[in-house]
């Protein structure tokens, strides 16, 4: 959290104080787990979850603008903070009634259909209680609209982890002048490139064949600024998240990714949890043992766990679990336990926690290479898609370039990929011998574990999508009524189709959806990119002019 | 895959919403065996892609009847398929920008109101009361009608699947269909990814496909595919009752049941199915520009996705249904332009009237496909080809 002067702004018409630069997340989680926002259909308690502006745990309204992520609302003085959902809070929710009254859920899809009379007060009072936050009552004033950013710059780095800061810095070295472009709040300077932070680039459609050979990307910088950049080529370096995971209740505050936990106790000081259950055996895990090993109290993995994991573990006096179901969490209003069972034939048993950060799967962010048209592959080893590359990590699409997790490279080897890629398109791809490191392929890990788990899923809410209330019970029922493959399950049940665009239940719905259909992931379908990449204000894509790429007219 | 039987009374191709329906009235009917054949999965075409509008607005009296007996079977559906298709009646309001668009609102109006629905002309106030938030001068007037309304097409989908499916009808998902096998100058049956089969006769409801189908058939006809894109918000609160549409720019949009607001704009893309569906950018500029001019206060509400489908229009904006004259066995359920869902529960029924060779009370002249085989100009242009 950045320390200056402090701002004051407001939450529920109460003032409060907040250090220059903090998020609207980092104020209100000062005092401990903050309660923000109540689910979609059920008014479930929700609260902070991915800590980087994808999923719906931290919504927010923010003078008057409903679907504010707080995570990624930076105070200004006198911001008037509200509750997303929540009747008299989002603490105390009178709603919340739905969820005891209907535990097993609300069939919208084959309920409320007679007597036929009654149809318009169903629908009442129905779209009242369903959605986020409400309308807007005004325009925004004063500062609005923002004008837009258009740039126009050979090389574009799309992500300043250590892949792309790696092609950026040996681009610089070569003497070209890359534009690096980042969709994190505070990004470290990068000498010699040029930098533009808090960026999302959302849309990224394949050059028009013919007239203008350049790409045209389009996205915003928080909070609502256009920003369209042309450039000759680019070079995708996005990443991965943290991957979501299914067990009853899945979805109660204080349970975390692992970037979510990182980002909410970034602060020495913070209170927001103090006994967490780490999930995950591997680098991710490991590394959220190094910055938070005082927090953790547990370490569970679903599979095997890394000697350097059980080392520093140990160093720390913190048990571990290797080999375990977590079946779901207990609590009110937040995690206060785990329920766990060793696999195999292993006995049952509880945990006390405070929190669950799970950092057993990094998923890497391939939305842009789709949306590009680069041909794709699945690898099931990670159960996920990546680019089709050759040495140079070139695409399948001329001067587009995917480095680092996005391209399947293992960390160690990130910032190879990144001056490879770059020696490759600055014209001289001599000098890097050294070729990254890819993941091998082999069964996901995951597959076997959610086959264990599936029979212990049937006491509590085993929550498939987050955002749109969906259960584990709405996915059973459209495939026993026979509704087969990810696409028409998704339009079935709305699984995936809310405001993290997929990110915290597809990829593991696609596993449990092959278990029922008893067939590999890769068959049970694909999921089309429907651009944007994460949601991007109107205003901000009003602000663009048309694009210069004009399409072929009819 | 291969199919149950080697040979059927009716191939349907095309397993969307109007094949389906199709299908529906012709099991029944008691109609013979029918197989519904579709490229892709259930709701991989229009009928997952639409913006789900349902109008009763038309320009000529023909239409607006099929529209209204489509309401009323709406209304009913959830009754008589066990799906909830949350069809809410909150009206459709047509803006118009200048006093010539209104002018020819007043003129549909008229039309309406001929058929006995209470449409009424709306002046900028009057639009205001409907469209809270429209900005100042952003139209002139309006029309409006309450009992037009929208649904979600999904669920449409599901319980039509569900209900041929018990009526014995065969579903063949993920099946391309290659063309028309002949025998004695009339339809044998169909060629398809799995191999032939027979059918004494074959429906084209393939959508935005429909004209490739029957090209492939050896029929010429001027169906063209043409793509259209939508884009859809994050879920608000409901503020937004009825479905808005503008027809000079083709900008329409409604707030669906979850709360979340979707529609769509014309913008100039190259014609024909071999394009494919890829987003534009010049989509998501101009349609957040519209947007935001007509309702300000929407400005900093996201964008959460966006997806094209194709429409299947035809020079007159009517769709084409019933028989091919040219080849016996061969029936048109398509051209319907983006209106398909809305018009399929009554162009259902004549097409399976005229599959079944029962009379149909529809004009040839209107919605036969013999009207682009003769070299005339067609009587009357359906302009309203949005929303």
């Amino acid at each position: 959290m950045a320390h200056g002067p402090a701002r004051r702004f407001f939450w529920r018409d109460r003032p409060r104080e907040a250090p220059e630069g903090a998020t609207a997340l980092e104020a209100l989680a000062r005092d401990g787990l903050p309660a923000l926002a109540r689910s979609y259909r059920y008014h479930r308690p929700r609260g902070p979850f991915c800590g980087v502006g994808y999923c719906a745990g931290c919504l927010v309204r923010v003078n008057g603008v409903p679907n504010q992520r707080a995570c990624r609302h930076v105070l200004e003085e006198g911001d008037r903070i509200r509750n997303t959902n929540g009747w008299p809070s989002a603490r105390f929710d009178l709603f919340g009634v739905i969820d005891r009254v209907f535990p097993n859920g609300i069939d919208t899809l084959r309920g409320f259909r007679r007597p036929m009379f009654l149809t318009p007060l169903y629908q009442r009072v129905i779209r009242r209680l369903a959605g986020y936050g409400p309308v807007p009552a005004a325009p925004p004033t004063a500062l609005s609209p923002p004008a837009p950013l258009s740039v126009d710059r050979d090389v574009v780095v799309i992500g300043a982890g250590t892949s792309g800061r790696a092609a950026a810095a040996r681009l610089v070295a070569r003497g070209l002048r890359p534009l690096l472009v980042d969709r994190a709040l505070r990004v470290p300077e990068a000498p010699g490139s040029e930098l533009l932070p808090r960026t999302n680039v959302t849309f990224l459609p394949p050059p028009t064949p013919g007239a203008d050979p350049r790409f045209q990307l389009i996205g915003f910088q928080e909070p609502d600024r256009g920003v369209v950049v042309r450039a000759r080529t680019v070079v995708v370096a996005t990443g991965g998240y943290d991957a979501g995971l299914l067990f009853a209740d899945n979805d109660r505050p204080g349970i975390f990714s692992a970037e979510g936990a990182l980002a909410i106790s970034a602060s020495d000081r913070s209170r927001v949890f103090r006994r967490a259950v780490l999930v995950g055996g591997g680098e991710r895990a490991g590394q959220i043992l190094d910055r938070l090993s005082e927090r953790v109290t547990a370490v569970v993995t679903p599979g095997e766990i890394r000697p350097e994991v059980v080392r520093a573990a140990s160093d720390a006096d913190i048990p571990l679990y290797p080999r375990t179901l977590l079946l779901g969490t207990r609590g009110t209003g937040r995690v206060r336990g785990v329920h766990l069972r060793a696999r195999g034939s292993g006995p049952s048993f509880r945990l006390g926690c405070d929190a669950v950060i799970l950092a057993h799967r990094r998923l890497p962010n391939p939305q842009l290479l789709f949306q590009a048209g680069a041909q794709m592959s699945w690898r099931s080893g990670t159960g996920a898609y990546y680019p089709v590359l050759d040495s140079t990590l070139s695409t399948t699409v001329a001067r587009l370039y995917a480095v680092g997790t996005v391209a399947g490279v293992l960390s160690e080897s990130a910032a190879v990929s990144g001056v490879r890629a770059a020696d490759a398109l600055a014209g001289d791809p001599s000098p890097a011998s050294e070729l990254p490191r890819v993941a091998e392929s082999e069964p996901h890990e995951l597959d076997g574990y959610y086959r264990e788990l599936k029979p212990w899923l049937r006491s509590g809410r085993p929550v498939v999508c987050p955002c749109e209330d969906v259960l584990l019970r709405d996915v059973e029922a459209a495939h026993e009524r026979g509704y087969l493959g990810v696409e028409v399950v998704k339009r079935y049940t709305g699984l995936g189709t809310g405001l993290c665009q997929g990110r915290y239940c597809l990829p593991d719905a696609l596993l449990l959806l092959a278990i029922l259909e008893g067939r590999p992931p890769s068959e049970v379908g694909f999921m089309t990119q429907r651009p944007p990449v994460v949601a991007t204000p109107l205003e901000a894509l009003a602000a663009i002019e048309e694009p210069v790429a004009a399409e072929a007219s009819p | 895959m291969t199919f149950l039987r080697s040979s059927y009374s009716t191939a349907i191709v095309g397993g969307g919403i109007l094949g389906l329906f199709t299908a529906y009235r012709l099991a029944r009917a008691g109609a013979g065996p029918t197989l519904v054949l579709d490229r892709g999965f259930l709701s991989s075409g229009g009928a997952g892609r639409n913006g789900g509008g349902v109008r009763q607005q038309w320009e000529t009296r023909s239409t607006v009847r099929l529209a209204r007996e489509s309401v009323e079977e709406f209304r009913r559906f959830g009754l008589e398929f066990g799906f909830n298709i949350w069809f809410r009646q909150g009206g459709y309001l047509f803006l118009a920008r200048t006093p010539e668009e209104l002018a020819r609102l007043r003129a549909v109006h008229e039309v309406v109101r001929a058929e006995g629905l209470p449409s009424e002309m709306l002046t900028a106030d009057g639009v205001a009361r409907h469209l809270p938030g429209v900005a100042a001068g952003a139209s002139v007037g309006g029309s409006y009608l309450a009992s037009d309304g929208m649904l979600y097409p999904f669920p449409v989908v599901w319980g039509l699947f569900e209900a041929v499916r018990s009526l014995g009808v065969e579903v063949a998902l993920g099946v391309d269909v290659r063309g028309v096998t002949r025998r004695d100058g009339r339809v044998a049956g169909v060629d398809t990814s799995q191999g032939p089969v027979r059918a004494a006769a074959v429906v084209n409801a393939a959508g935005g496909w429909s004209g490739d189908f029957s090209r492939a058939a050896g029929l010429e006809v001027p169906n063209l595919a043409t793509r259209h894109e939508i884009l859809a918000t994050e879920p608000m609160k409901p503020f937004l009752d009825p479905m808005v549409v503008r027809p000079s720019d083709g900008l329409y949009f409604s707030q669906t049941m979850r709360g979340e607001l979707v529609g769509g704009l014309t913008v100039p893309h190259p014609t024909g199915t071999q394009h494919g569906v890829p987003s534009s950018a010049r989509f998501l500029t101009s349609m957040s520009t519209a947007l935001v001019g007509l309702l300000p206060a929407l400005a900093r509400i996201r964008v959460l996705r966006s997806w094209t489908g194709f429409y299947d229009d035809t020079p007159d904006g009517f769709p084409v249904i019933g028989p091919d004259p040219r080849l016996p066995g061969f029936f048109h359920a398509n051209g319907f332009g983006g209106h398909g869902l809305m018009l399929a529960p009554a162009a259902s029924r004549r097409i399976a009237a005229a599959v079944l060779g029962s009379p149909v009370d529809l004009d040839p002249a209107e919605f036969s496909i013999e009207r682009f085989l003769r070299p005339r100009a067609p009587a009357s242009v359906e302009r309203l080809q949005l929303g």
